[in-house]
Parts: C-alpha cells; sequence; structure tokens
C-alpha cells in the first residue's frame, strides 16, 4: 500500500490508566526457579506489570481513562461524535463494548459507536480509523479507547506469563483548521495466524471439555487450547522482517528522517526487541522511550500509555514530531509520522476495583 | 564455507547459551544444552541477522537436532545471498 495521508485532524489529548494492583516477577520464583525467571526478566525487561483483578475488564479501564481526559480537557460530552473500543478482551462476545460505554460514559445517544479487533498494531490503526472518520466521515470529535486486560494468559506457561501487562487507554481527535498531516502505512499478513493466538472458546473450535484441559508442550510450558499461545522466535523474525521497512517506508512518505523525529515511540514488545531494533535502524535508544519495564507488553494500549508515561510533560507543552509504530497479531503492523502536542494529558490513573463507575451522571 | 567460519558460528552459538569456549561440538545435540530455549532461538536469530545479514527459518531452527545442523543453516542462508 502507499501512504495514506490524512489532514485536519489533531490528536487533542491522551490518557492512560492501569489496575492499581502490582505484580512482580518473584511471584514466578517457586513456579519457575528463581534463575529462570531472572533470566527471563533480563531479556525482556519487564520487571513490573498492573494486572486488572477478576471484576475489573479493560472498558473499565478505558472509561476511567476517558472519565480523566473529559474532565481535564473540560470537553462537552455531548460533543463526541463517534466512540471506538478497540481491544481483544470485551466485556462480552456480543454485545460489542463500545456501545456498553458509550452509555457509561454519558455520551449522546447521536453518537456512532463500534468495536474493532485488534491487538498491538491497534493503536496506529485506530487513529488512522478515528482520523478518517474526521477528514473523510463527517465526524468533528472521535473518542478512541483501547487496550487489553491479559485474560487467557496460562501462569504455567513461561513463554507469556512474565511478559503482558494490562492497561486502558483514550485519546481524542478533533477537526483542526492547523495544517500537519498524519502519514500512515498499514500492512497485514496473515499467515501469522497460528503463532500467536487463542485456537479455541470462539466459532472456529467451541469450548469444551478437552479445550479447557491444559497440556504440556516440549518445553514444558502448561497451557490449554482457550488460552494465549506465542511462537516468540517466529514473530521476532516477522519483526525483523516488517517493522524497519515500515518505518523506512513512513519517514520517506513524510519527508522526515531519523534524526528529524523528536521520538519513536514502538510497541513495548519487549526490551531485547525493541533494543535490537533501535540497533538495527540505527535509532539512538534516547529517542525510544520504554514504559515497558513497569507496565510490561500492555498490546495496543502500550504506545498512548508510553505517551502517558514517557512523555507527558514534553507533549503537554510543546509540539514533538513522532513516530509511532505498532507490529504484532495478525501479523498487523502499521506506523504513523505526526506532529503532535500542547494537548490535554492527564497523570496516570492507577484503578481500585472499587473505584470502576458503572453510571456517570450528567 | 570453510572451518573456520564454522568454528566461528559455533562459538557464537557458545556465547547465546552461555558455556564456556569449546563445549559445543557440532555432533552437540541441541537438546542437551541447558540453556536452548525459546529465548536462545530468538537470540540465534538476532545474532545471524547482526553478523550475517539474513533472518533464519524460525522452524528450521525448531528442526534442528544438533549444533551442526544450526551452522547448516547459517551455511545455507550465506549460500543463497
Amino acid at each position: 500500500m502507499a501512504a495514506a495521508r490524512i489532514s485536519g485532524v489533531r490528536i487533542a489529548g491522551i490518557a492512560s490508566a492501569v489496575p492499581d494492583q502490582v505484580h512482580l516477577p518473584e511471584e514466578f520464583f517457586e513456579r519457575f526457579g528463581k534463575d529462570e525467571v531472572q533470566k527471563v526478566v533480563a531479556s525482556t525487561g519487564v520487571y513490573k506489570r498492573y494486572l486488572a483483578p477478576p471484576g475489573m475488564c479493560t472498558s473499565d479501564l478505558c472509561q476511567a481513562a476517558a472519565n480523566r481526559l473529559i474532565s481535564a480537557g473540560k470537553w462537552d460530552r455531548s460533543s463526541i461524535d463517534a466512540i471506538i473500543f478497540l481491544s481483544q478482551s470485551p466485556d462480552y462476545s456480543l454485545p460489542f463494548t463500545a456501545a456498553i460505554v458509550q452509555r457509561r460514559l454519558g455520551l449522546a445517544s447521536e453518537c456512532a459507536a463500534f468495536d474493532v479487533n485488534l491487538g498491538c498494531s491497534g493503536y496506529v490503526y485506530g487513529l488512522w480509523l478515528a482520523g478518517s472518520l474526521i477528514a473523510g466521515g463527517g465526524m468533528r470529535r472521535v473518542l478512541l479507547l483501547m487496550g487489553d486486560t491479559s485474560t487467557h494468559v496460562s501462569e504455567e506457561d513461561k513463554s507469556v506469563a512474565l511478559i503482558f501487562g494490562d492497561a486502558g487507554t483514550a485519546t481524542l481527535l478533533d477537526k483542526t483548521d492547523e495544517p500537519g498531516d498524519f502519514v500512515f502505512t498499514l500492512g497485514t499478513d496473515g499467515r501469522g495466524e497460528k503463532n500467536l493466538i487463542i485456537p479455541a472458546g470462539r466459532c472456529r473450535k467451541p469450548s469444551d471439555a478437552a479445550t479447557r484441559l491444559r497440556n504440556s508442550d516440549k518445553d514444558g510450558n502448561r497451557r490449554s487450547l482457550e488460552e494465549l499461545y506465542m511462537n516468540g522466535a517466529e514473530i521476532f523474525a516477522f519483526t525483523l522482517a516488517e517493522v524497519p521497512k515500515t518505518v523506512r517506508n513512513v519517514l520517506v512518505a513524510s519527508g522526515r528522517t531519523i534524526e528529524t523525529i523528536d521520538s519513536i515511540v514502538l510497541h513495548q514488545a519487549n526490551r531485547f526487541i525493541l533494543e535490537y531494533l533501535g540497533k538495527r535502524m540505527k535509532i539512538p535508544m534516547n529517542k525510544i522511550p520504554l514504559s515497558l519495564g513497569e507496565f510490561g507488553n500492555t498490546s495496543s494500549a502500550s504506545i498512548p500509555l508510553t505517551m502517558t508515561h514517557c512523555l507527558r510533560d514534553a507533549l503537554s507543552q510543546r509540539k514533538m514530531d513522532l513516530l509511532l509504530c505498532g507490529f504484532g497479531v495478525g501479523y498487523s503492523w502499521g506506523a504513523v509520522s505526526c506532529s503532535v502536542g500542547e494537548i490535554i494529558m492527564p497523570e496516570m490513573v492507577f484503578l481500585a476495583l472499587d473505584k470502576i463507575e458503572r453510571e456517570t451522571e450528567i | 564455507m570453510d572451518d573456520q567460519v564454522r568454528k566461528k558460528i559455533v562459538s557464537q552459538i557458545e556465547i547465546l547459551v552461555e558455556v564456556d569456549a569449546g563445549f559445543l561440538a557440532e555432533e552437540t545435540m541441541v537438546s542437551d544444552i541447558e540453556h536452548w530455549d525459546s529465548l536462545a532461538a530468538v537470540g540465534f536469530i538476532a545474532m545471524v541477522d547482526e553478523n550475517y545479514g539474513f533472518t533464519p527459518s524460525p522452524k528450521k531452527i525448531a528442526a534442528s537436532k544438533t549444533v551442526g545442523d544450526l551452522v547448516d543453516l547459517v551455511a545455507a542462508g550465506l549460500d543463497g545471498k
């Protein structure tokens, strides 16, 4: 695909929320052995994560982020024309979660709402989609919610148990007359289907007694067919094949270079991958902000969460030239070059289970 | 590929799996290497990409039975360039 260019759109604010429950790698010493856990942490760089307790969903985290954002920006809730909920952890199989959040946020009934099922590439796709609704879809203000809770991860599977964190984010996009384009490159390779997958529990292979049973794989990891399987080597090979290419393409299409970009926010897959990508693309690591040490790999939330955690002061005060790049499940990937700044960026929300707002009175 | 290059690849694998120089032979079974796991496979891909300029197939890495098979993978990749 040639690069897609969207103008007349600006990011007006970003907020992020994580559960208030901290989890440390030490919890796995007994199960996997201290040396083994420390080896994994040394490679992934994830030394802390926030995980949602039972009863807290991605929608709760996104709602908390959205409420903090809307309050901070003093936007009129009825001015939001569309709400997108992008996640792999919806409240239900049906109805779709965007409708539930539309009511709970107290948005107008004239508000368009829909869900999108994407993972680690989601933020770039979400900006493209929300931006397109404004640039060509007649909308003036769009609320983009995204994130995941890592349900369906087996605590007996070392290849996934120590990496993922939970988060929900809210990004508000507005129509604007200001100059400045968003330049996107997007891609898909469905051959990645089997390499990052929850094989059972939905239509292709419905849940039954056998799909709920955990079995050991050749590395001794135990998981059921209703839990996440990740082939790390295949994902890494895909990342090396596509990410440098898509970053290069979006730089060329937007007339920018690594030197002129202020910050390159990559999906927080794990530290080994990000450091290797930095080396491979000759990007100095001080241009690649990292949040994964404290929050883990938070799927589609990882880019906005990193912006909140690492770039909040800068983005609140001034414009920055950013390159954002997400890649993962599908396979799916995307990069966007854009100028973002002087936006509303509230502090991170640490959400307690008893603080989930079931209703918003307006 | 000459023997020196093959030896060098073996020594690079030794660094990856944290064993002393000379510990591995081409005949060593991959399954006998304590630190050969999915993280090591990712490290092997990065090592080959960085030093030899191509990405070895994860399927072929998983199918490799001996250290020599891994060296053959690198050799085949270099021949194909």
